[in-house]
């Protein structure tokens, strides 16, 4: 399990430092090669970024797919829990089980569908292929423009992005159900990036903000939740009076 | 008729909480397999080619940009900057605060990365100084959305995926309304210190105003590269949100050094984190739009609003209610994504300049996110001082009333947003 949580962010990092670096690249020499410096010039030209974009945007692709599988473990992803927020804890528990059912049902659903889509559209050739299987009326399947790489092999992100999801998300389920408890980054900070003094770090999609679910261990519904609303109580009653300066 | 069950559907989806990628989805599939033809194929490959644009690919790269910016020092050097312009005027903090967002904005896409990034150094900073708290968070909850108006906008590349407008012209439009809101809230927060007569700064020589520049001045070139970029046509919107990443990490961690590179895999992981979610939104909402124009509903809906006779002034007022209804229960890129597909054939057919309605739908998010019980600039801004939400609606009101009366301005005065684009010649 660790080793999968691992790979999963360490294959997203990649990607989306990778792709950054293509498309810096790709409009650089885009730029260089006009110059005529003696030897790069050559070498720059004779280099073809056409495949740039092509890949950039197949990282990004991936990196969605296996991100949003991520953000479930994170809990990242937005709703509209101003209604569910409101109800009762076993009220809200039911909602939040479903919603999680939903979700696993959603991209279990996808899953097998793109995993069809892809096999029909050329893994099905590949693999048999591979193992050296009948190949009657089996069809190769289409290429990427630039890159020709078999579209299956891109198209697979749809397939296994979605499963991994789907694990998440019953796996985000089981253990709220075991422990009444859903991912939630740290609100105040995110670590290793709080170097300067006095510098809050606040997760933009990441508050207590009606947009997520409120697990079972905030009990208590609207303002008070926030437990730190009670240590400025004083300073609250000094602004009150008018807004006057000290 | 199928459009009420769409409707129905997604919204009762989406007030179980699930979350709103999930519930577009649900909805798409559940359409599909009981009310139409379409072949499901077809839906798992528009899975994959409904990003598979290469201007949406901005949208990360943009969050990346930004990540770098709010940890990389940029910011704490442009409110240094900010307050040796104007801190010697009336309420001098608050000012810096407004002018700071105002340029933070334009090199950041995203209005709470705004507000994290400035109030998370100058709230402390004002309090320390005796402004009341709620006057700081009010300035800061208010300016910071700034941030989507003024270019880039993340909101603005949303708008663009979901009616095919060009992100260049929808970007220089978005300059002159956000010097506007930025020169109001300024007004505001002006008015408002020298009334109850807050503190102000002592003047700063112009020696040290240069100082504070030439510190700041590596994130205000980036400014110049993704405007001056796009303007001149060196990048695509896509490239130069690139640039701007790269440009931001060599600011971050080699020129400012407020980052270490042990550091930097933890800000990609954190924006790859919420370009995923964003992304994975679009997706489904991609698939969402193809519904709706399978079942050509915002057809049906501009022929009734032309066979009732509402011109553009009833349509707009409509649209403002919509949006500012719809920013209580979602943020501000499911909207877009949701809406701007539906109300964009209707816009277009009543003569709607479609940049004009991309601004107008943008400073709409702006006013949605300032208040509750849905907008994340106030719940960032309640992380930073520790303040409740309903005090912190009663602290924005003075800046979120001039802002309503701003979108009033914006939205029956197109000339103010396409005039820049159209001197320029982009449109």
């Amino acid at each position: 399990m660790k080793v999968l949580d691992k790979l999963e962010e360490w294959i997203i990092t990649l990607l989306i430092g990778a792709a950054t670096l293509i498309t810096f690249f790709a409009v650089v020499h885009r730029y260089t090669s006009g110059y005529a410096i003696p030897g790069v010039q050559d070498w720059l030209l004779a280099m073809d970024v056409s495949w740039a974009q092509e890949l950039t945007i197949i990282m990004f692709v991936w990196m969605a797919k296996f991100g949003a599988a991520y953000g479930v473990r994170t809990g990242i992803h937005v709703g509209v829990d101003v209604l569910i927020n409101r109800l009762s804890d076993t009220n809200r528990f039911r909602f939040i089980v479903f919603g999680l059912l939903a979700g696993a049902t959603f991209t279990g659903i996808v899953a097998s569908m793109g995993g069809h889509f892809v096999w029909e559209n050329g893994a099905h050739h590949a693999f048999y292929k591979l193992f050296g299987l009948a190949l009657d009326d089996v069809m190769e399947g289409p290429t990427t423009p630039d890159l020709e790489l078999p579209t299956w092999i891109v198209y697979s992100a749809i397939p296994l992005g979605s499963s991994l999801m789907c694990f998440r998300f019953l796996q985000v389920c089981f253990s709220f159900v075991r422990t009444g408890e859903l991912p939630h980054h740290d609100h105040g900070h995110v670590d290793g990036l709080d170097e300067e003094p006095g510098d809050v770090e606040v997760n933009e999609f990441d508050l207590d903000d009606n947009l997520h679910p409120l697990d079972l261990k905030h009990n208590v519904i609207g303002e008070d939740r926030r437990g730190h609303d009670q240590p400025v109580a004083v300073d609250r009653r000094k602004d009150d009076l008018g807004g006057e300066p000290k | 008729m199928s459009a009420l069950v769409i409707f129905g559907l997604l919204a009762v989806l989406m007030l179980t909480g699930m979350p709103i990628s999930i519930s577009l989805g649900l909805t798409v599939l559940t359409f599909l397999f009981t009310m139409t033809q379409v072949p499901l194929e077809s839906v798992a490959l528009k899975l994959f080619t409904g990003i598979e644009k290469f201007e949406i690919m901005a949208i990360p790269f943009f969050i990346l940009a930004g990540n770098f910016l709010t940890h990389g020092g940029v910011a704490k050097r442009m409110i240094n900057f900010a307050t040796s312009m104007v801190g010697h005027w009336h309420g001098g903090l608050g000012l810096a605060g407004v002018l700071a967002c105002a340029l933070f904005a334009a090199v950041s896409g995203s209005s709470p990365a705004c507000v994290v990034a400035i109030g998370s150094i100058l709230l402390p900073a004002m309090v320390k100084a005796g402004f009341p708290k709620k006057f700081g968070a009010g300035v800061i909850t208010t300016s910071g959305a700034l941030g989507i108006l003024i270019p880039p906008s993340i909101c603005m590349v949303m708008y663009s995926v979901a009616t095919n407008t060009s992100v260049g012209a929808l970007f220089m439009a978005g300059v002159m309304p956000g010097l506007a809101l930025a020169a109001t809230l300024f007004g505001v927060t002006w008015y408002r210190a020298r009334k109850f007569n807050y503190p102000r700064m002592q003047k700063a020589t112009w020696g040290e105003r240069w100082k504070a520049f030439r510190a700041s001045v590596w994130g205000l070139l980036l400014i110049v590269v993704v405007m001056g970029g796009i303007y001149t046509g060196i990048f695509t919107p896509t490239e130069a949100a690139a640039m701007s990443a790269v440009y931001a990490f060599i600011c971050a961690v080699f020129i400012y050094r407020d980052l270490g590179l042990k550091d930097v895999p933890k800000v990609l992981l954190n924006s790859a984190n919420m370009s995923a979610m964003l992304l994975y939104i679009i997706t489904n909402a991609v698939l969402f739009s193809f519904i709706m124009t399978n079942e050509s509903i915002p057809q049906a809906l501009a022929d009734w609003m032309l066979g009732h006779g509402l011109g553009q002034i009833a349509f707009l007022l409509a649209v403002n209610v919509i949006l500012l209804l719809a920013g209580n229960f979602m943020e501000p890129s499911s909207i877009v994504l949701i809406f701007a597909p539906i109300l964009f054939p209707v816009a277009v057919k009543l003569g709607i300049d479609p940049i004009h309605f991309g601004i107008l739908m943008t400073v709409n998010m702006e006013v949605g996110m300032c208040h509750p019980p849905v907008g994340l600039n106030l719940y960032v801004a309640s992380g930073i001082t520790k303040m409740g939400i309903t005090e912190l609606t009663v602290a924005v009101w003075p800046w979120l009333l001039s802002m309503l009366c701003f979108l009033v301005v914006v939205t029956y005065w197109p000339g103010l947003s396409l005039w820049l684009p159209k001197t320029l010649g982009l449109m």
